[in-house]
């Protein structure tokens, strides 16, 4: 019934395989809008991998996992799951995807246990397996104390811890979040990165979408970075940040600085730009390294102590920034 | 299959319970149509055809207690549509008063002295004085009506006065006449005929023709009981289209899409709560009718001899409602638009069904417009059984269409369903 993928497994990386997802120009426009949501989307997810996809708001990212979970057709291009074509082989595809929506899709008026006995019977379970499933996923959830209330009761974050369970009652092999952790505090964040990981060491493949950056450069083995729907960038974590370099040194002083420090500053050869603001001192220099011995020499002489100083570490912010543009202004 | 099938089972059970926590709108579901069959049914009852024990308030001053007062007075006792009253010294300003007071709708007064004076002008007319030397003026029985009262229904009462003064005048002459008979050639004088007994024409007695051949006008609940069980099952399509969009608004109806469910399981394990509700509905206007509309004083709904064309005409209604609620909410974008959508149709469909307005009184073009109206095919079937004793082959058409009519609405739903991604 489901023909075999059309895309050739060409783009490179450690494959075990046939990649769990592979996306080959695809493309997606939605009527009577001349910007395409995606534009020509190459992408291979290796089984096995935790893969992040990153960009800001309205990059395409819900379009993109929309997709491969078969709520849009693409207008161009191919997405293929487990070697299924999303367009022929949706029902072996949905034996084997979970896919958790970015905004809660539960019933309101039904308890949390009641959510997840409905949808597991959809996903087809029944029986004392169900009930197991339904268990596990409550203590996966950290809400078994809260089974029988009704989901119009729960916080925010709640409502998102149950969403992200749903999607796992039936045990996917590939799994699918949409910025699961939006808008949640830093427990059920830390609880889901946590969740996310042990699926990830139970050989579960996991494609999570998120504008946090520190989240992909953490959890993340590989990330693609896309802004109005094109993949700017993918590879893994140091590949992304080997490409930007960081050129700026900062530091945090122990006292107020006196007033002429920024102009004692730039007198030291080597350097571009310095910037003062209140004890928080922004140097940013061709060669940070070679700058660190004068720098500190000179603060030191009008009496100073320094309380933290750090360079060369690029976050996976800046190379985001610097793909993608500064926010507001976009390229 | 198997798994399909057990998926439509908990689909079932999910809609009922989320139904049955929203206390405000069953109670409104069930109320609705009740409450309207019971107000609408008693306000309108008068309206509606022939029915035994309404109470229409005549009075009868009879000031003369012969053969005239005692005439009139029989004959409006034997009306079943008239509540008598008597009064035998009541004035006429009195009477005028409780007439504008609203006691009574129609007066008829009968002077003192009116069977005399009738015998009087006989005897002068049976001695053949001619008309300008006649001293007996004829008796005058005058009538008064309520203004508000139809014109229609005073000719009525009119023309009933004037028949009853026709038959006293034939007796008193036929008296006469004996009298005359008996002093002329004694107690052997030639009989006459008993005319009262030996009328030459037949009672004239009405016949209702409607369209569907002979048959009676349906009565106030005959017309109420089926008309607002339909349009409470048709109103039903508002909340149906609204759960459905609110499922697609709350994304859960998406999620359902990346599951394996087939579109049937999603349609039909939200239409089948929605239809026994409709079902329930429908008993209960129905037990209402029978039960309890004669215990305030309406008419007792005749549920015919054909219980399985009703539980037929229920079922096939009851789809076709939630056919459209589906078409609906496919089309609409959101729970605005198919609220105000689907109320507005439902209300027009039924104007223009004969829900509002009982098609017996439209004029013939609306009468055949009514039939473009799905309500007004569900209304035939209902009245097939209620009014003109049909069984099953008589509802049969009305059935199939709305039978039809639910499934051009299912398959434009579920192409929309599919053909959404
Ligand atoms: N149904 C739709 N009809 C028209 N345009 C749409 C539709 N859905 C999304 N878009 C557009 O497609 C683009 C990508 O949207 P998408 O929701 O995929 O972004 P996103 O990366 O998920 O953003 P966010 O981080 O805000 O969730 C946006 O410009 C959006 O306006
Ligand atoms: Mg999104």
């Amino acid at each position: 019934m489901s023909k075999p993928c059309p895309l050739s497994t060409q783009i490179p990386g450690p494959a075990v395989g046939r990649p769990a997802i592979e996306l080959k120009g695809l493309g997606k426009a939605f009527p009577g809008r001349d910007v395409p949501a995606l534009d020509g989307i190459d992408l291979a997810v290796p089984k096995g991998t935790i893969y992040g996809i990153l960009g800001p708001n309205g990059a395409g990212k819900t379009t993109l996992m929309s997709i491969l979970g078969g709520l849009l057709k693409p207008t161009s291009g191919a997405a293929c799951i487990d070697g299924h074509d999303t367009a022929t082989g949706r029902a072996a595809i949905k034996r084997i995807l979970g896919l958790v929506p970015q905004e809660p899709a539960v019933y309101p008026t039904l308890t949390a246990r009641e959510n997840l006995d409905y949808f597991g019977r959809m996903q087809g379970l029944s029986g004392a397996h169900l009930q197991a499933r339904i268990q596990a996923c409550l203590e996966l959830a950290e809400m078994a104390e809260h089974a029988d209330r009704r989901v119009d009761q729960f916080s925010g974050g709640y409502r998102r811890r149950l969403n992200m369970v749903i999607g796992l009652i039936h045990e996917p092999r590939i799994l699918i979040l949409d910025e699961p952790t939006v808008a949640i505090d830093p427990h059920s964040r830390s609880l889901i990165h946590q969740r996310l990981r042990e699926l990830h060491a139970a050989g579960i493949t996991i494609l999570i979408s998120t504008h946090y950056m520190e989240e992909a450069e953490h959890l993340c083995q590989r990330i693609a970075i896309i802004n109005h729907g094109k993949l700017l960038v993918q590879g893994t974590v140091p590949d992304l940040l080997a490409m930007q370099r960081d050129k700026t040194i900062q530091l945090q002083l122990e006292g107020d600085p006196p007033a002429d420090l920024e102009a004692r500053l730039e007198g030291i050869s080597g350097l571009l730009e310095v910037h003062v603001a209140g004890r928080c001192v922004l140097i940013v220099a061709e060669q940070p390294d070679s700058l660190v011995a004068p720098l500190m020499r000179a603060i030191h002489e009008r009496g100073l102590g320094v309380r933290s100083m750090s360079f060369g570490t690029a976050s996976l912010e800046q190379v985001f920034l610097a793909l993608t543009g500064s926010p507001g202004a976009p390229k | 299959m198997m798994s399909s099938l057990a998926k439509f089972g908990a689909s079932i059970a999910k809609e009922a319970r989320i139904l049955g926590r929203d206390r405000q709108a069953l109670i409104l579901f069930f109320s609705m149509p009740v409450v309207f069959v019971l107000i609408l049914s008693l306000s309108l009852r008068d309206a509606f055809g022939d029915r035994p024990g309404a109470t229409f308030p005549v009075l009868v001053v009879a000031q003369d207690s012969a053969e005239v007062g005692h005439a009139i007075i029989q004959t409006f006792r034997a009306n079943p549509h008239i509540q008598l009253a008597l009064s035998r010294t009541a004035s006429e300003a009195q009477a005028r008063q409780w007439l504008i007071d609203g006691h009574y709708r129609f007066v008829v007064l009968v002077p003192a002295g009116a069977t005399d004076q009738a015998k009087r002008r006989l005897g002068e007319i049976l001695a053949s004085v001619p008309p300008e030397l006649r001293i007996e003026k004829p008796v005058e029985i005058r009538v008064l009506a309520d203004p508000a009262m139809r014109a229609d229904y005073r000719q009525v009462l009119e023309s009933s006065v004037d028949l009853v003064l026709h038959g006293v005048e034939m007796r008193l002459a036929r008296e006469q006449v004996e009298q005359t008979l008996r002093a002329t050639q004694g107690e052997n004088h030639m009989p006459l005929p008993d005319m009262e007994n030996a009328r030459l024409f037949g009672a004239v007695q009405g016949e209702t023709v409607t369209k569907q051949g002979r048959g009676q006008t349906p009565s106030s609940v005959q017309q109420n009981a089926p008309a607002w069980t339909l349009l409470a099952m048709f109103f039903l399509t508002v909340p149906l289209s609204v759960s459905f969009i609110k499922e697609r608004e709350q994304g859960s109806l998406f999620r359902l899409q990346t599951m394996n469910v087939p579109a049937w399981v999603v349609l039909g394990g939200k239409a089948v709560p929605f239809f026994v509700i409709n079902q329930i509905q429908m008993i209960s206007v129905l037990a209402v009718s029978v039960h309890v509309l004669p215990l305030l004083g309406g008419d007792r709904l005749d549920l015919g001899n054909a219980p399985f064309a009703l539980a037929l005409m229920g079922a096939c209604a009851s789809l076709a409602a939630i056919g459209f609620g589906l078409a609906v909410a496919m089309y609409a974008r959101t729970t605005e638009q198919a609220a105000g959508f689907s109320s507005a149709m439902v209300m027009i469909m039924g104007a223009l069904g004969g829900i509002l307005v009982p098609k017996a009184v439209m004029p013939p073009l609306m009468q055949d417009l009514a039939n473009l109206s799905p309500l007004s095919w569900g209304l035939d079937g209902f009245q097939d059984v209620f009014v003109r004793g049909g069984g099953i082959t008589d509802v049969l058409p009305e059935a199939l269409g709305l039978l039809a009519f639910s499934a051009f609405c299912h398959g434009v739903g579920i192409l929309r369903y599919q053909g959404r991604i």
